[in-house]
């Protein structure tokens, strides 16, 4: 392989993992406060809040039954106002957020609804607030959940990234289809794809560790 | 020390309105160990978390400690909360902390400092008899052991009244004694009001001072243990009682044809209850020497009420007919009970 490939591998490489990083962060950053607000204002929750509950579920939902694709075309004038651009390897970070957050807040609803609610009230008859509830009950009994959600996302965002080459988002998924499939490269392809697999395992095998060391039940 | 008044609660649930509670008085003073006993579904859980409004009640009022809660804001509701301890049926600890942060976290939430919050917990991992244990968690504990987390994570605000919702519940009868002698001492050392609801009676009878039994949402019966033990009134308490100390007749008794009056050649059954000291006293052999009768013992059986002996004995007098009377008559003026089960005729043969 010449070096002029491998340095389009490693370009690649950092594109995906910069788009995954970046846009894994800030789903993280507002999927985790809204899961958390679609758990505890559902009923007989500890801020029940059903009008509030029920619009945002609309919204989660309508947002996650857009197909990636379409969502990432539709949402164009949004990624030219946030970024200025609607083509590169940052505007493809909006559409990848966005996919993500209601993935991430889901989870988050889900991970937190587990959490036996005897230890809820246990914590509420020792007169904590909402927001103590929240941080030191909640959060810290259902983190290896949220940790195992949050790998998943990630995971997810590294398969997305790969359609993010349709906006000119680069990165690993991008060069497969355009050298790989387009100019031939069986070569390119199956290293991309191992490149791929290998992140992939190294992702789910952190979330796995993160999660195991946090479980203590 | 705990007053509630008229306490009603419904609920909307998917079957109309259900109402769990429909006028409950209650007081309980202070230091006191009072048991509430009811089957499920009685509403005894809705009741003690009516005390520290978990469940604000739909009417009535809730006084601890001269602090009416029912009238106070969410906010003044946490701060008094903090001063009402409880523990659960099933323990309700935090998986994520270990034993030490688990008794720290209601320090944590009253704001008290790393060397205040670390003073409190050694000395209730000590009182809990658990320091071995401090940094493991939750799902490394017995049963027993988790629920004396409990109780110390309870005790760590220094609250002047213990919740327990069937803290035994979930426990071998081994180990539920070792935590009902827990909470006597606890009792005991620091004047602690305690209240606990549960449907075993052992538990009751175990270490309660008053006792109320709650059927569909109503208290039936209140008083002191040995009152309610000794002198049940209602068919739910008498059946509650009856899996500890037996006041049906045993079943020999069935097949006798007993007469509610004398008849010719009758011997007299009855039975006697004694209660503390009565129990001492020689009733039976002086009430032979007094009379010309004789007595034979059927059935007996002698229990404890925590110290106090409580004892029944169903006994067969036989004797003139005038003198089965005149004995009869002196039993009724001694300091025991006494209920006349019936005349039997004479060659009957009792016990088989």
């Amino acid at each position: 392989m010449s070096p002029d490939m491998l340095i389009l591998l490693a370009k690649s490489l950092w594109e995906t993992t910069y788009m995954v990083a970046v846009s894994g962060f800030i789903s993280a950053l507002v999927g985790v406060p809204l899961g958390i607000i679609l758990a505890t204002t559902d009923k007989r929750h500890i801020l029940e809040n059903p009008p509030l509950n029920q619009v945002l579920g609309v919204i989660v939902n309508a947002a996650r039954s857009t197909p990636f694709i379409i969502l990432m075309v539709a949402i164009i004038p949004l990624t030219r106002l946030l970024v200025g651009t609607s083509i590169g390897t940052n505007a493809a970070i909006v559409p990848l957020s966005i996919a993500a957050i209601p993935f991430v807040a889901r989870i988050v609803e889900s991970a937190l609804k587990e959490v036996d609610y005897g230890v809820i009230e246990a914590a509420q008859a020792m007169g904590a607030s909402p927001r103590e509830i929240i941080t030191k009950v909640l959060l810290p009994e259902a983190m290896p959940a949220i940790i195992l959600g949050l790998t998943l996302t990630i995971i997810s965002l590294i398969g997305y990234s790969a359609m993010a080459g349709a906006i000119g988002g680069g990165g690993l998924g991008d060069l497969a289809i355009r050298y790989g499939y387009q100019r031939f490269r069986a070569d390119i392809m199956l290293i991309t794809v191992i490149i791929l697999i290998g992140q992939v395992q190294l992702v789910q095998s952190t979330g796995d560790y993160l999660a195991r060391r946090l479980n203590k039940k | 020390m705990i007053a509630l008044q008229k306490i009603e609660k419904t609920y909307k649930s998917s079957n109309g309105m259900v109402h769990a509670l429909k006028g409950i008085n209650v007081t309980i003073a202070q230091g006191e160990i009072f048991g509430i006993i009811g089957t499920s579904g009685a509403g005894k859980s809705t009741l003690i978390r009516c005390i520290n409004m978990l469940e604000r009640p739909t009417k009535g009022t809730v006084t601890v400690d001269g602090q009416e809660l029912t009238a106070l804001s969410e906010l003044e509701l946490r701060e008094e909360r903090k001063k009402i301890g409880m523990i659960f049926q099933h323990f309700n600890l935090l998986s994520s902390r270990t034993v030490y942060q688990n008794i720290a976290f209601p320090l944590e939430l009253a704001h008290c400092s790393k060397e205040a919050i670390d003073k409190e917990v050694m000395h209730l991992l000590n009182l809990v008899g658990l320091l071995d244990k401090k940094d493991q968690y939750p799902a490394q504990l017995s049963g027993g052991q988790k629920q004396r987390v409990g109780i110390a994570r309870a005790l760590a605000n220094h609250p002047k009244v213990l919740l327990c919702d069937e803290a035994t519940s979930a426990l071998d009868p081994q180990t539920t004694k070792s935590i009902l002698g827990l909470l006597k001492n606890i009792n005991r050392e620091f004047g602690l009001t305690i209240i606990l609801i549960t449907h075993e009676m052992q538990v009751i009878k175990e270490i309660c001072d008053k006792v109320a039994v709650i059927e569909g949402g109503l208290i039936i019966e209140q008083g002191t243990v040995l009152d309610v033990f000794t002198k049940p009134k209602a068919n739910t308490t008498k059946e509650f009682i009856s899996n500890i100390i037996n006041h049906n007749l045993p079943d020999i008794f069935d097949d006798l044809n007993l007469s509610p009056i004398p008849t010719e050649n009758s011997n007299l059954i009855v039975r006697l209850s004694f209660l503390g000291h009565s129990a001492e006293e020689p009733v039976i052999s002086s009430m032979i020497r007094r009379f010309d009768i004789d007595a034979s013992i059927l059935h007996g059986n002698i229990d404890h009420i925590q110290t106090t002996p409580f004892g029944t004995l169903i006994v067969e007098l036989s004797g003139e007919a005038n003198s089965l009377e005149q004995a009869l008559a002196y039993l009724q003026t001694r300091e025991l009970g006494i209920e006349v089960i019936g005349y039997v005729s004479r060659h009957a043969d009792i016990i088989s």
